[in-house]
């Protein structure tokens, strides 16, 4: 009767009792499927053109680490005062929380990281590669060139711009108006691109003999230098009218002038809206002439309001057909237009002329913002000659060397951002043809995309690994467990009112405090990251979430349950597929 | 969270079925009971979780005892502990809502009533679920089981387990959510620091399995319960003070057609499922507002 | 010191001495006078136990269970009806090798209610791993008790003690109550080989497959066949301190007998004096009184019995389907015996209907007149049907 059993005699009872563990129990084979941190991206940064990591920018901001907010911003984009200034924001219409509440002030944040930076240094603490020994020119400072070279200095390349004018900057300084973007602001931003090592030379107007001997001192050049020449309107006594550009830029200089009475501002876009802002502050009473409807107008929607707000007067569906002197100032004469049910490649309506359907408007002076054009031919690329690349926001050529052209030439863009990101393309463009070769170079960006694109990131091109790509799915509001937010009113800085705006060219904007800054940004979703809520490790019915460094997932356990990735409140977890990783 | 998370009493390993609630209740539970905590469960889902021999999956003792007793056990227990000096470590009964309701509320009604110094948890998924999703008292008005199948669904309303509780006049008795992890972690901590008397815990613990829902929708539908006040969270000290933690504001339907076990359910059985839960609530804020 | 004590008292003296630290009560007549006896004793702090007025036996069985897994000396009182209402934890407990001690009053079951003397209640949990102890005298039920608890904390198995409802429960006798430090030297406090520990956490009572199972029944088994030598060495160590001594069994004359008579219980006292009268009569019979039920005392048995001609068993219970159920067990002992004697089944005393001499006589006299015994029990004392 003794039995196979080994007990101790001594005392030891053979009972249901335990002695070990249940982790000899690799639950994890349950699963067929598993959560991913998976890092998509957030639907704001993809709206970007400079492809900013918003998310985590207003994630920072939140904590009140603005610079660490101020540095994630400037790894794609070294404008953020300028931006937060003059940015359309296309972020905040691609932004998820409007559909709890309102989007958030991210361009009223970026604006305040922006402007919080102060230090003297004001070297980024950003990454940048050693000096490569290569050496590119860049011609233009306006936001494209700057850009650019901001870029390429942090790709280890030597860095020489060349700006016709006295003064970099080219339309940040020249023509956007003061009210909105102050000249100190720009310089400051400035300083920090030739803290990075960029030597701007102004004063140097750049000819095409200087593109013929360029190839001996540089290995690379990027052409930014806009569209210097404003594009006339064509018409009997078009001579007397006025270009809107030079009017802002003489503003900007200095020069104001005296216009009162009428002025007639022929165009729609941005330029045509700052032309009538700046002569309200001067005395005038603008109106606003625009061939197609107001809704066609390509100029930022904010700034129009903003215009008529101030007094200024648009009317839509008018074109000038003729200007003669007149005794107290010019006779303008006008055609009225209409719609003809059709719209144009671009999208906007297509107007005709309504037979019979002229008068004369009586002003004092008229200016044109109809648009501008390429000075130079050079400053084209010619078809036919060597390989060229149309990326989104630039071309790429190489006869001999790479030549790259972004900015205005290249895009009719209408805001500073898609300037940023024309920069930032041609130097990474630029940078995979140097490493790669000419082939390489499209497939190389489009592993650096910020969700689909046209964004590009930096930091993803630097990091050169796939784990470190932006994930190409956005975070949608579906994705959002909006259990976890409860709705707050969207905090934004002041605006003066049309009265005060009018009687000078200072800034109307007033700024955040930090604390309304750090709130706002806290309302925040964070799409599409990890912000360590720690929610998934909370509700693990397995305790298979960890952090240490990073936070994982014990695969030996999990059971592929998905409460993790539903309680996620912001995206930042898929399921997939799984295949079996355990021993088990 | 304001919680600070420590390491976990539970460990990984154990055999509740994905996106158990009542894992993750015993999780935030353990959280806040600590170390010098002794379990005891009678027979429910949390008899296999806790681990087949040898294996066990907390990390704190557990004594697993008969089905109806729970309540007597845990007394039992606290006697010894008290008897041999040991007042710091608490005793906390685990059942399940079929040792609780049911063949476990004799034991129950006679550990509260002698106010025997225990905290009684019962983690509710509204079944007997560890034998295979049978009805209990527990079980909701409207819902299919295996034994209220088809055109038999249960036709009897939910025993109110906590009105029960407080008709004994005990110290404390609440209801907790795994929706609500701070709200119950803090009542947790509550019960544990109010020694000398009987605690009891009303914990809604989703069951995927059982209930038909997708797992990954536990901790969602826990919190559609409390919204739809379908289960609502208050506490009663003494059996007379009334505190509402949660006021609930959205209709019954979207819980009940988000679950397997309901989906049978037509228009007007929904409308008067609705009409008992704002009855119960009625009732529930005539006590709250005494 | 001797008292005049009811059988109740010699459970709750014994409770008291051997320094109990936890008891649970429910009334059930006839033990009831046991637990209110210590509950004055706790209430006075003659003894400092936790005493729990549970809501049922199931619950007493089950708090003692919880509180005998924290470690503690633990005890409880049932019969009849309580008893049948615990059968599941009395599984439970000998399952979880816990030393609990129980004091069970054999009562007949209901229906119709009866509270008077019947074994069928504990015999009806012989399978339930508990040891049991039936008792004669109010002596007895004290030694027992103490004895008890030794052997189950030594053993790691419950035990009952087991007495007859009124005929010793509510009987007043001598019983000699020794002092408290003599009996600390017999029952020392409790070193638990069981006990709940937040230090060294592990969990008690788990679900265990077919692969792990049998080997824990094997061990209850094990334990069980170990008692019987255990308890003559106990009862050595006790026969020291305290000068009595009762065995597993007790044969009375058996040596020279034709006939022997075997009782348990109250019967025992009853049937010492219809062999006197036997005797005197010239009738060569002997008394085997079974004390230990459970472990079944086999050896002790064959030794008393083989030598006897016929065996004549006293059953004051019945397994209905099967008879006497002491007669049954009896005959599974002597049956691989070689010319193992013939084993006579008398059922009688059911309900507490009285045995009296007569009845034992008429029972010695039937045996002798037969050769063979009946297939089925034999019950004594049926009123005639009208």
């Amino acid at each position: 009767m003794a039995g196979k059993i080994e007990k101790d005699r001594e005392g030891r009872l053979h009972i249901s009792r335990s002695s070990i563990s249940s982790r000899i129990n690799k639950t994890g084979s349950w699963r067929y499927l598993k959560p991913v941190y998976a890092g998509r991206t957030a639907p704001c940064s993809a709206a970007c053109p400079a492809g900013e990591d918003v998310p985590h920018i207003e994630h920072l901001a939140s904590q009140g680490q603005f610079r660490g907010a101020l540095d994630t911003i400037l790894k794609e984009n070294p404008f953020p005062a300028v931006c937060g200034h003059v940015c359309f924001h296309p972020c905040e219409s691609a932004c998820n929380r409007s559909c709890l509440d309102a989007p958030l002030a991210i361009n009223a944040i970026e604006r305040f990281v922006g402007c919080s930076d102060t230090e003297e240094k004001m070297l980024p603490l950003i990454q940048t590669v050693p000096p490569n020994g290569r050496r590119v020119a860049v011609i233009g400072s306006g936001p494209s060139g700057l850009s650019a070279a901001y870029f390429f200095c942090r790709l280890g390349y030597r860095c020489d711009v060349y700006e016709s004018e006295k003064e970099p900057g080219g339309l940040l300084r020249w023509g956007i108006p003061s009210y909105r973007l102050p000249a100190a602001i720009l310089k400051h931003e400035i300083k920090r691109i030739e803290n990075l090592g960029a030597q701007i030379y102004c004063g140097r107007k750049v000819s095409a003999s200087f593109l013929r001997t360029a190839e001996e001192r540089y290995h690379a050049i990027f052409i930014g230098c806009g569209l210097a020449r404003p594009i006339r309107m064509q018409i009997a006594g078009d001579v007397q009218a006025l270009d809107g550009l030079t009017f802002l830029k003489d503003i900007r200089n200095g020069n104001r002038g005296a216009f009162s009475g009428v002025s007639a501002i022929i165009g729609g876009g941005n330029a045509a809206i700052d032309v009538a802002r700046s002569l309200v502050r001067l005395g005038s009473h603008p109106i606003i002439l625009y061939r197609r409807r107001v809704e066609d107008m390509p100029a930022f929607e904010l700034e129009i309001g903003m215009a008529q707000q101030e007094g200024v007067d648009i009317r839509e569906l008018t074109t000038p057909v003729r200007m003669d002197k007149s005794a107290r100032g010019i006779a303008l004469r006008l055609q009225k237009m209409a719609t003809d049910g059709f719209e144009t490649d671009s999208g906007r309506a297509r107007v005709i002329p309504i037979r019979g359907e002229r008068e004369t408007l009586p002003v004092q002076q008229v200016f044109t913002a109809i648009g501008a054009e390429a000075e130079n031919p050079w400053q084209q690329p010619k078809n036919g000659s060597g390989s060229i690349l149309h990326l989104s926001h630039c071309t790429l050529t190489t006869v001999g060397f790479p030549i790259a052209r972004g900015g205005d030439l290249v895009n009719q863009v209408l805001s500073v951002s898609d300037a940023v990101a024309s920069g930032k393309q041609a130097a990474m463009a630029i940078d995979s043809y140097f490493q790669g070769g000419w082939a390489s170079v499209e497939k190389r960006l489009a592993d650096c995309r910020v969700g689909q694109g046209p964004a590009l990131s930096l930091e993803s091109y630097l990091m050169n690994d796939v784990s470190h790509q932006r994930h190409p799915q956005l975070v949608g509001y579906h994705d959002i467990n909006t259990a976890y937010f409860l709705p707050a009113d969207r905090a934004e800085p002041m605006v003066a009112g049309p009265k005060e705006r009018r009687a000078s060219f200072s800034e109307y904007r007033s700024d955040f405090t930090t604390r309304s800054a750090a709130d706002e940004a806290g309302r925040c979703f964070n799409c599409g990251i990890c912000n360590d809520c720690d929610n998934c490790r909370l509700f693990c019915p397995e305790t298979a979430v960890s952090v240490e460094d990073t936070r994982r997932i014990d695969m030996d356990y999990c059971k592929g349950c998905g409460v993790c990735v539903v309680e996620c409140p912001r995206g930042a977890m898929t399921m997939e597929e799984a295949e079996h990783e355990t021993g088990s | 969270m304001d919680h600070q998370p420590h390491s976990d009493l539970i460990h990984p390993g154990h055999v509740a079925c994905p996106g158990c609630g009542a894992a993750i209740a015993m999780k935030f539970a353990l959280r806040a009971m600590g170390p010098k905590t002794m379990v005891v469960i009678p027979a429910c889902c949390w008899g296999v979780i806790a681990g087949p021999y040898p294996q066990s999956s907390l990390k704190v003792p557990v004594l697993q005892t008969a089905f109806a007793t729970a309540g007597a056990a845990a007394g039992g227990l606290r006697a010894a502990l008290d008897m041999t000096g040991d007042s710091e470590t608490v005793v906390m009964a685990w059942a399940g809502d079929g040792g609780t309701f049911d063949i476990g509320l004799q034991s129950l009604s006679g550990a509260v009533e002698r106010n025997e110094d225990i905290l009684y948890v019962c983690y509710d998924n509204e079944a007997y679920m560890n034998t295979g999703v049978q009805r209990s008292s527990s079980t909701p008005y409207g819902a299919r089981t295996t034994t209220t199948p088809g055109l038999g669904w249960k036709r009897s309303r939910k025993k109110n387990i906590v009105e029960i509780l407080a008709a004994h006049r005990i110290p404390y008795a609440a209801t907790a959510s795994i929706a609500f992890p701070e709200d119950m972690i803090r009542k947790f901590e509550k019960a544990r620091h109010l020694k000398g008397g009987s605690r009891f815990l009303h914990v809604y613990a989703t069951c995927p399995t059982g209930w038909a829902i997708p797992s990954e929708q536990s901790i969602s539908i826990a919190r559609l319960a409390v919204h739809c006040n379908m289960f609502p969270l208050y506490e009663v000290e003494n059996g007379v003070d009334y505190t509402l933690n949660y006021q609930g504001n959205v209709e019954v339907d979207s819980y009940l057609k988000a679950q397997g076990r309901f989906r049978h359910l037509n228009e007007d059985e929904i409308m008067r499922i609705q009409t008992m839960v704002d009855e119960d609530w009625d009732l529930l804020m005539q006590k709250v507002s005494r | 010191m001797k008292q005049v004590l009811e059988g109740s008292h010699a459970v709750s003296e014994a409770v008291r001495l051997a320094r109990v630290q936890v008891v649970s009560a429910y009334p059930i007549t006839p033990q009831t006078h046991i637990v209110e006896a210590i509950s004055e004793h706790c209430s006075s702090g003659r003894l400092a136990a936790r005493f729990m007025c549970v809501e049922s036996e199931h619950s007493a069985m089950a708090s003692v269970i919880g509180a005998a897994s924290g470690g503690v000396r633990t005890f409880t009182a049932t019969s009849g009806q309580g008893l049948a209402y615990m059968h599941e934890l009395l599984h439970w407990a000998s399952g979880a090798r816990l030393p609990i001690v129980m004091a069970e009053v054999n009562r007949a079951l209901a229906p119709g209610w009866n509270i008077w003397v019947d074994q069928t209640d504990s015999l009806s949990q012989r399978d339930t791993g508990w040891i049991q102890f039936y008792c004669e005298d109010g002596q007895e039920v004290f030694d027992t008790t103490l004895m008890a608890y030794r052997l189950a904390e030594e053993i790691n198995l419950p035990i009952m003690v087991i007495l007859d409802a009124f005929f010793l429960s509510h009987t007043y006798e001598p019983v000699d109550i020794p002092d408290q430090e003599l009996v600390d030297r017999f029952v020392p406090p409790m070193e638990p080989k069981i006990r709940l520990d937040t230090a060294d956490p592990h969990a008690l009572g788990q679900m265990v497959p077919p692969g792990a199972y049998m080997e824990m029944r094997y061990d209850i088994q094990q334990a069980m066949e170990r008692v019987p030598f255990l308890y003559r060495q106990m009862e050595g160590i006790f026969a020291e301190l305290f000068g009595r001594a009762y065995g597993d069994v007790e044969a009375v004359q058996c040596d020279d007998a034709d006939i022997v008579l075997v009782v348990s219980g109250t019967a025992t006292g009853t049937c010492r004096q219809a062999l006197s009268d036997l005797r005197s009569q010239g009738q060569k019979v002997g008394m085997l009184k079974i004390k230990m039920f459970r472990p079944f005392p086999d050896e002790s048995i064959r030794r008393a019995l083989n030598g006897a001609a016929k065996i004549a068993v006293v059953d004051r219970n019945c397994s209905f389907g099967a008879g006497g159920i002491f007669a049954q067990e009896i005959r599974s002992t002597l049956c691989n015996l070689e010319n193992g004697p013939p084993v006579f089944s008398y059922i009688a005393g059911l309900g507490g209907r009285d045995i009296t001499v007569d009845t034992l006589e008429e029972i010695y006299y039937r045996t002798k007149a037969l050769e063979q015994p009946d297939m089925q029990s034999v019950w004594i004392g049926l009123e005639p049907e009208t």
